[in-house]
Order: C-alpha cells, then structure tokens, then sequence
C-alpha cells in the first residue's frame, strides 16, 4: 500500500477504511442508508396525510417526517468519504421536499397566487401611480443625498479645525441625528412641527428627515477621510506656499474622495432605502403608492411589483458598493507595501 | 560681509514643547549660496530649528529675518515667506494622488499662477535634472524612495526658491539609493543654491558644505567649517557624537 493510499481514502476503498478501524459503524453501511431512503418513500406514499389542512395528529406525522429526512441528510452530510456533488442534491432535497411540504399542507391559496400577486391588469391600472411613486422616491433620495452630502462634509471640515467648542456642538448633531429613528424624524417635522407654527410640506419633511439623518454619518465618512491623510502632506503643501484654502482643495479633499467614495456609496444606498419610511408622513412614494393602489383595486399585485423592484434597484446597488470598498482595499495594499 | 547677502538670520530663538524646552536660544546667520549643515545627537533640537525657519513650527520667541524681512512680525504672509524657502522632508510627502510632473507643477499653477505651458516645461527641465524626466507621468507608488526623493526636491525647485531646507532628506532611503539623491544636492550646492541640511551624510558635509552647525540640547554648541570640526571638535559634545559616528 503507497503512502498516498493510506492518508486519502476514497469511497472505492471503503476496505482500507474497514481495515483500519476494524469494522464500519452502522449508519456507514450502503444497506442501512438505502434501507433508511427506502422507508422514507415507504412513509412518504403511506403515512403522510392528503393535501389540504391538516389535523393535530396529521400536522406531527408531517413534522415527524421531515425530522426523519433531516436525520438521514445530516447522516450524508456528516460523511467525509461522500463527494460535495452528493451533499449539494441532498441539500437541494431537503429545501424542495420542505417547500413541498409547506405547498401541500398550507392553506395558502397556491391556484390564485398568479391572479393575487401577478395580476398584469392590476398592474397596468396601477401603473401610472407607481411610475409618479418611483419618481418622487428618486426625488427623495437624490435630493437627501445632495443635502446630506453638503452638510456633511461642512461638518467635517468644521471637526478639522479641532477648535473644542464647534467638536462639542458637531459631535452633539452627529450623536443626536444618529440617535433618532429617521421614522420619528419625519413625525416630529411633520406632526410636531406645526403646532409651532412652523409648517413644512410632507415632502419637504421626508427630505429634511432623510438629510439630517444621513449628514450625520456622512460627516462621519469624511471625518475619518480627513484623518486618513498624514500629516506630511499637509506640511509639504503649506512649505510649497498654499494657503490653507488651496492645501483643502488641492491637497486633502482630492485624496479624502477616494477613501470615501465606497462607504459614501454605501450609505447613499442605506439612505435611498431609507425613502420607504416616507410613506408614514403621507408621501406618495413607491411603496405609498403601490399601498394606495392595492387598497383601491383590492390586490396586492402593485406591493409585489414595488418589491421586486426595490430588490432590482438595489441588488446592483449594494453590490455595486461592495465591490468599490474591496477595490479601495487592494489598492491600499498596494500603496502600503 | 555685505548686509544683502545675509538670507536668513535668527535672533535668540526660542521653542517649548509645553514643558520641553527645544531651542534655547539660537543666533545665527545664513549667507547667500552657503551651504550649512546642521548636525547633532537626535533630540538636540535640529530638526525643530529647521521647522521653525519657515515657521513649520511656531517658535515661542525670537525673531527670524529672511532677507532682512522679520517673519515673526504679526503682518507677515507667512504663506509668501514660504514660497521662497523650498523644503524636502524625511519622508518625501508627495501628493500620492497626483503624479511626478503634477507634483511639481501644482505650485507653480496655483500659487505662483503660471501657465499650464510654462509649468509643464519648467517641471519637466527639473524632471530632467534630477534624471527622471522618463518618470513624469509616474505615480509616487510607482517610484522608489530614491526617485521619490528626487522629485520632491524638483518640487521644491519648482518655485524657485531663494533658498532650500532639507530635514534628513537620506535618512527614509535604502543605502543603494542615497547617493543619487545627495548628487542632485551636490549639484545644486555647485549651482551656487542657499542651503540648510538637516543631515549626517559625512561625505556630502566634507564635499558640499562651507559651514557646520552642531547642536546639542537645543543649543549651538560649536561652528565652523567641515574640515575643522571633523579633524579638531572643540566641544565635548561634538568629540563625543563624532566619535560615534565617524
């Protein structure tokens, strides 16, 4: 036997395994784990109750059937000698099988689901709503981008001046807006407000919630942006003769960017998603509308729709933000090396 | 010794660190084209006196004049004052986002407010005294510390300067690289160029400078050319660092 043999035993060589530890443990055995199938089958045809509601007692031989299969997929998982290809169409198995399950024993309305949640005429009625929804959702969040963008970075240029009276008050804003729900936010501007006789429009409210909300960790992004330039480039710009306006422009701004352009673009996605809490202050934005419109038209269509959109918009986006902080991170390894 | 010659001339300078007093005190003069090597143990102060020059560090007291100019006076364009006093650092402090010909030109542009032309062919002469004119379209991380080092002194070429500050411009660099950067200072030592060196390249004080100043414990403890000190220190402290260096 070559040394090979002895440290990666294969499926085909189940007898060197055998020969080694003295015997194979029962649930090993081929006969055990195609007998334990077989009687899962056997249950499955016989024992499982038929489609609809179930009883107390129909619901746990159902529970108990699905423990079982558990039971002999974990017995395949746990097997070092069975290839990954197996182990994937067992797992895949065990969600069909659950999702089975759920189709067959659920009360859910399976045969409407397309007239329910598909609904193309519902969809089409809704449509122009949807389409005024997801421009003022754009609206919103470009426009709490802009402002919390400008906000911010002010805050951080302010926090560079180190001067202990402004830190107090900036870190104050940042701690305070970070602190409240953007939810509550828009409440208070929009609620509370008024009783001052300080009187905002709904949409004025959500953007003014959203910026205050999303300038406090903005200026947090370009604090730690500012921070991450060393000293000596600030030296080296003031010896060369720029004022301190130019070395900002010039010098600090142009490198902060690029540390910042990923978690800025993360948080410009967090913000945007954020636009969906509008519809609590009457904004008829995307989800607004697609809620007005199920509730006028009595199907949910417009909410799916709205979803699957949001998961479109967003997917790229997120991924999109991901793939600029690894970017950052390899380049800064090139830098720091 | 005409008056006009003098460029730099500080009167009892004066820095604390809080508690820590740097410069104790220092009266000295840097005449035009001299070459001045400033030396001693670290922690004696040299480098901060070399800060406080352009005023990197604000001294506590004292004056310093630039030719003639007092630049402690409360009216001074500290900013001005700069542009006339070129500096190289330890750690070169290029603009990593620009590359070796924006490095330099960025300056000239904005403060000196030269045109975009007449900065590109000025920044790539330097580039090419220097010997990187092939390098101007480089990044610094594209650049070793020796070629980095060198653009940093184009650089501070760039504006022209009356006079040049360099604070240990060797000390960051691979031994293989330091003596392409103390040729370029070598060779504007020769051009006749106003220089303060923070350093202790030994072979580069005895070949280029006409003057030491060794400090110690924030004081000037002894001047005096090259080839004195080196051969016949004065002071205990300066026998004492040379021997260990030497």
């Amino acid at each position: 036997m070559t040394q090979e043999n002895e440290h990666m035993p294969t499926p085909s060589r189940l007898a060197d395994v055998k020969a080694k530890v003295g015997h194979i443990p029962l649930v090993r055995k081929k006969q055990f784990i195609y007998s334990y199938l077989a009687f899962l089958a056997v249950y499955g045809i016989f024992m499982l109750p038929p489609k609809g509601s179930p009883s107390a007692i129909e619901l746990l031989l159902v529970v108990v059937y699905y423990a079982l299969a558990l039971v002999w997929a974990a017995i395949i998982f746990s097997d070092e000698l069975k290839s990954d290809k197996i182990k994937t169409v067992v797992a895949i198995g065990l969600l069909a099988l659950l999702g089975w399950l759920y189709y067959q024993y659920s009360t859910a309305r399976w045969s409407e689901m397309t007239f329910l949640f598909f609904n193309g005429d519902v969809i089409r009625k809704a449509w122009p709503y949807l389409v005024r929804g997801f421009w003022t959702t754009l609206f919103l969040a470009i426009a709490a981008a802009i402002i919390s963008t400008i906000l911010g970075l002010l805050l951080a240029v302010f926090r560079s001046f180190n001067n202990p009276v402004l830190n107090f008050f900036i870190i104050l804003y940042v701690d305070v807006f970070r602190a409240i729900p953007i939810i509550v936010l828009m409440m208070v501007i929009y609620y509370a407000l008024p009783f001052m006789n300080i009187r905002l429009s709904a949409i004025i409210s959500g953007i003014i919630a959203l910026g205050l909300n999303s300038s406090a960790y903005v200026s947090e992004i370009f604090r730690a942006g500012f921070l991450s330039i060393k000293k000596g480039q600030i030296e080296a710009a003031h010896a060369l003769g720029l004022n301190s306006i130019q070395t900002m422009r010039l010098v600090i701004l142009p490198q902060a960017f690029r540390v910042v352009i990923p978690p800025l673009v993360g948080n410009y996605v967090a913000s945007a998603k954020d636009t969906a809490l509008a519809s609590s202050i009457s904004i008829i934005e995307l989800l607004k509308a697609a809620l007005a419109q199920k509730a006028l038209l009595a199907n949910p269509s417009p909410l799916i729709f709205v979803t699957i959109l949001y998961i479109v918009m967003f997917v790229p986006l997120t991924r999109y933000s991901g793939y600029l902080e690894r970017k950052m991170q390899s380049s800064k390894r090139q830098i720091n090396v | 010794m005409n008056k006009n010659d003098v460029m730099i001339e500080t009167v009892d300078l004066q820095k604390y660190f809080k508690d820590l007093h740097v410069l104790k005190g220092i009266n000295t003069k840097v005449t035009r084209s001299e070459v001045v090597a400033v030396m001693g143990p670290s922690g004696s102060g040299k480098s901060t006196f070399l800060r406080c020059l352009n005023r990197m560090e604000e001294p506590t007291s004292g004056h310093i004049y630039v030719e003639g100019i007092d630049i402690m006076a409360p009216y001074i364009d500290i900013n001005k004052v700069r542009t006339e006093i070129g500096m190289v650092f330890q750690s070169f402090n290029l603009f990593p986002h620009l590359n070796a010909l924006e490095n330099i030109k960025l300056a000239p542009m904005h403060v000196r407010k030269i045109s975009d032309k007449e900065a590109t062919d000025r920044g790539m002469q330097l580039l090419n005294k220097v010997g990187l004119s092939d390098k101007a379209l480089a990044f610094p991380e594209q650049l070793s510390g020796g070629q980095q080092q060198r653009v940093a002194i184009a650089r501070a070429l760039a504006m022209q300067p009356q006079i040049m500050f360099f604070d240990e411009p060797t000390s960051a660099l691979d031994p293989e690289m330091i003596g392409e950067v103390l040729d370029v200072m070598r060779t504007m030592a020769k051009e006749g160029m106003t220089m303060i060196v923070v350093s202790h390249e030994m072979g580069f004080i005895r070949e280029a400078a006409d003057r030491i100043l060794f400090m110690a414990d924030g004081v000037i403890v002894e001047e005096g050319n090259p080839d004195e000190i080196f051969k016949n220190p004065q002071h205990a402290r300066t026998q004492d660092f040379l021997s260990k260096i030497l």
